[in-house]
C-alpha cells in the first residue's frame, strides 16, 4: 500500500540524480538575474515590524549540480559510470546562453580557492561519480543540511517570520536567523548551517554567519571552505514581494586568496504556481473556504534512508 | 461566646477565606498571567523541555541502568492497555532496545515523543500555526492552526499530521498520518500507523505548559490511554536550540577536507 512515492523525496538521491532539468521545470528556469536592488520596503508588514516575506520560494537558476555554471554540465569525468539513465544525457545550450555563474565576485566567476584547495576540489569533483573514499561521498546525497548558501540551490523551501526570527524550513536542515542580537555560541561549537543573527534594513534581511563546519561542499563541483570561514548574506527583497536576491559574502583565509560572493535569484511560490516536483512542492490544503491555502509536507530526509533517501510514502 | 472577641474572630475568618480565595483562584485563572499573541490566543512560543524522565519509560520504573534514571510513570492508571500480541512485541522491543530504538539510528523521535525527549524543542507562534523544532535532529512539526483539515488517504508521516482548535485556552490538537516506525520511548513502547493522537496543551503559569495525550489505536491498544507531562520554558540567558543533525556523526569526520600543513 506505499507505494506513492513524494517527488519531494527524489531530491535525497542527490548522487544521481540530475531531475533539476527535468519536464516541469522549464517554465520557472530563467537565464538570467532579475535584479532587486537594495532600498525602502514599501509591502506588507507583519505586527512586529519585519517586512512579511513569509510563504514559499524556489531558486530560479538550478541546482547544486554545478556552482559556477549552473545550467551547464557537471564537468565530472565522462568515463564515470552514469547513476541512472537521465544523467548526463542532455546537451547544454551554450554558454553565452546559460546562467551566468553564481560567483558574482571575483568578476571572473570562480571561487578564489588557494591553488592546494583547487587542487582538492578537482580531486572531489574526479571522483564523484566513483566515490572510492568516504570523503568523495557529496554530504548532501546523504541527506546532510546543504549548508548556509547551498540549501538555496535545491528545492522550493518555506521562509517562516515570528517576533525575533526568520525560519528557513528546506528538504535538508532548516535555519533559525535570530533578529534579537543575543550573542552567537561560543566559537568551538561548528554547525552545518552556522550560527546566524540578522537585522532588517529597508527591504534586507542582513545576516551575520559564524560557527560553520563547512563540511557542505558549496556545489556538486566540489568547491569548498574552512571552518574558519565567515558569511555575510543579504537577503534582499523586491518592492511586491515577489522575487529577493540572495547574496551571500564568504571570508576564509584559510581556504582562500580573497574574499568571494555568491549571488542566487528566488521567486515567490504561490497558489497559481504549477507544481513541478522541484521548485513548487506545495500542495493546496483541504479546507471548507474558498481562499487558495497552499501547504508543504513535511521535510524529512535523513530518517530509514540508508544514507540516500527513504522516500516517505502514501497512499492516496 | 465572648462576643467582644467576636468581632476580630469574625474579621481574621474573613480575611482568611478571602486568603484562600485568592490561593485557590490562581492556578484556575492564569489568563491574566499567561502570554497572549496578536489574536488574543495563548503563546506558546519559546524553548521547552520535560523533567519527567518519560523518555526513559512511560510506566513507572527504576533505573535499569546507570545511565537511566527511574521515573515516576507518565501514564494514567500507571500500564499502557496493550493487546496480548503488541504487549509481546513491547517484550521484544525492549530486550533489543539498545540498538532497535530508532533514536539510536537519530531517526526523528516522531510524535509525541519528541515533546518529551531528553532534548529542547523550541516554538514559534502564529496565528495560522505553530512550529515545532526539536534539538534532537533538527526536524520541524506544523500543527496547523488556520482551519484545514487532514489530507485525504493515509500518508505516511514521520511526526503525523497535525490540525489544531482553540478550546477557549487550551490549543486541542488532532494527529493522524503516521508511519508506524517510531517508538514511544527508549522501553520499546510503540503505536501503529493507525494511531489517533488528540493533545491538549495549556498554560499552567506562564512558564510551565501542561501537555495531555490521548492515543486511540486498536491495532495495538485494547482502549484510548492518555499520558500527561509538563514542559518546563528555559530560561537561561540567551538559551537557543544547538541544531543537533545527530545522523551526520556517522559520517562527520570525513568532512571539511583536511588542509593541516597548507
Amino acid at each position: 500500500m506505499r507505494n506513492f512515492a513524494l517527488p519531494i523525496f527524489f531530491g535525497a538521491l542527490a548522487l544521481a540524480s540530475n531531475v533539476a532539468f527535468g519536464q516541469g521545470m522549464r517554465g520557472w528556469r530563467e537565464t538570467s538575474f532579475v535584479p532587486t536592488p537594495r532600498g525602502d520596503w514599501a509591502g506588507e508588514r507583519l505586527p512586529d515590524g519585519q517586512p512579511d516575506v513569509s510563504g514559499h520560494w524556489s531558486n530560479t537558476i538550478g541546482n547544486h549540480n554545478n556552482l559556477t555554471d549552473p545550467q551547464g554540465p557537471l564537468g565530472v569525468d565522462d568515463e564515470a559510470p552514469r547513476q541512472n539513465s537521465r544523467q548526463n544525457t542532455r546537451e547544454p545550450k551554450p554558454r553565452s546562453e546559460r546562467a551566468p555563474s553564481r560567483v558574482s565576485d571575483p568578476p571572473d566567476g570562480e571561487i578564489p580557492l588557494k591553488p592546494w584547495a583547487r587542487a582538492k576540489q578537482r580531486e572531489f569533483l574526479k571522483y564523484l561519480n566513483n566515490p572510492i573514499k568516504p570523503e568523495y561521498v557529496e554530504p548532501f546525497a546523504r541527506c546532510a543540511p546543504g549548508g548556509p548558501s547551498k540549501s538555496f540551490m535545491w528545492h522550493g523551501y518555506e521562509i517562516r517570520q515570528f517576533p525575533g526570527y526568520v525560519v528557513f524550513l528546506f528538504d535538508s536542515g532548516n535555519r533559525v536567523i535570530h533578529l534579537d542580537g543575543k550573542p552567537h555560541l561560543p566559537a568551538n561549537l561548528k554547525l552545518w548551517n552556522g550560527d546566524s543573527r540578522g537585522h532588517w534594513e529597508g527591504n534586507t534581511l542582513v545576516v551575520d554567519t559564524t560557527n560553520n563546519n563547512s563540511k557542505a561542499r558549496l556545489g556538486r563541483t566540489g568547491e569548498f571552505v574552512s571552518e574558519n570561514a565567515t558569511i555575510q548574506e543579504f537577503f534582499i527583497f523586491d518592492p511586491n514581494g515577489n522575487r529577493f536576491t540572495y547574496q551571500a559574502a564568504y571570508t576564509d583565509p584559510t581556504v582562500l586568496t580573497r574574499p568571494f560572493t555568491i549571488t542566487i535569484p528566488n521567486r515567490r511560490i504561490t497558489d497559481k504556481t504549477p507544481a513541478d516536483d522541484w521548485n513548487n512542492l506545495t500542495f493546496p490544503a483541504k479546507h471548507a473556504g474558498n481562499e487558495p491555502v497552499i501547504e508543504a509536507y513535511e521535510r524529512i530526509c535523513v530518517e530509514g534512508n540508508g544514507n540516500h533517501g527513504q522516500p516517505a510514502a502514501a497512499t492516496h | 461566646m465572648n462576643t467582644r472577641a467576636a468581632v476580630p474572630l469574625a474579621i481574621l475568618a474573613l480575611a482568611l477565606s478571602a486568603l484562600c480565595a485568592t490561593a485557590q483562584a490562581q492556578p484556575r485563572t492564569p489568563s491574566a498571567a499567561i502570554p497572549r499573541g496578536v489574536d488574543g490566543k495563548p503563546d506558546f512560543s519559546g524553548v521547552w523541555q520535560s523533567l519527567s524522565a518519560a523518555d526513559y519509560g512511560l510506566e513507572p520504573h527504576l533505573a535499569r541502568t546507570k545511565e537511566e534514571p527511574p521515573g515516576m510513570g507518565v501514564v494514567e492508571g500507571d500500564v499502557i492497555p496493550y493487546t496480548p500480541a503488541a504487549l509481546e512485541q513491547r517484550a521484544k522491543n525492549f530486550a533489543a532496545r539498545a540498538t532497535a530504538d530508532p533514536r539510536t539510528n537519530c531517526y526523528t523521535l516522531g510524535t509525541p515523543r519528541g515533546i518529551y525527549g531528553n532534548e529542547p524543542f523550541q516554538i514559534f507562534q502564529r496565528p495560522r500555526d505553530l512550529t515545532l523544532m526539536f534539538e534532537f535532529g533538527h526536524p520541524v512539526r506544523t500543527i496547523h492552526t488556520n482551519n484545514t483539515e487532514h489530507p485525504d488517504g493515509h500518508i505516511d508521516f514521520w511526526l503525523g499530521d497535525s490540525r489544531g482548535h482553540w478550546d477557549r485556552d487550551t490549543l486541542v490538537v488532532d494527529v493522524t498520518d503516521f508511519n508506524g516506525e517510531t517508538w514511544l520511548d527508549r522501553a520499546g513502547d510503540f503505536n501503529s500507523d493507525e494511531l489517533h493522537l488528540v493533545e491538549r496543551w495549556s498554560f499552567v503559569d506562564r512558564n510551565t505548559v501542561r501537555y495531555r495525550a490521548t492515543f486511540e489505536d486498536p491495532k495495538v491498544y485494547t482502549r484510548p490511554w492518555t499520558l500527561e507531562v509538563l514542559l518546563y520554558r528555559r530560561l537561561e540567558k540567551n538559551v537557543q536550540l544547538i541544531e543537533n543533525y545527530c545522523s551526520t556523526l556517522d559520517y562527520g569526520e570525513f568532512y571539511p577536507l583536511p588542509h593541516s600543513g597548507n
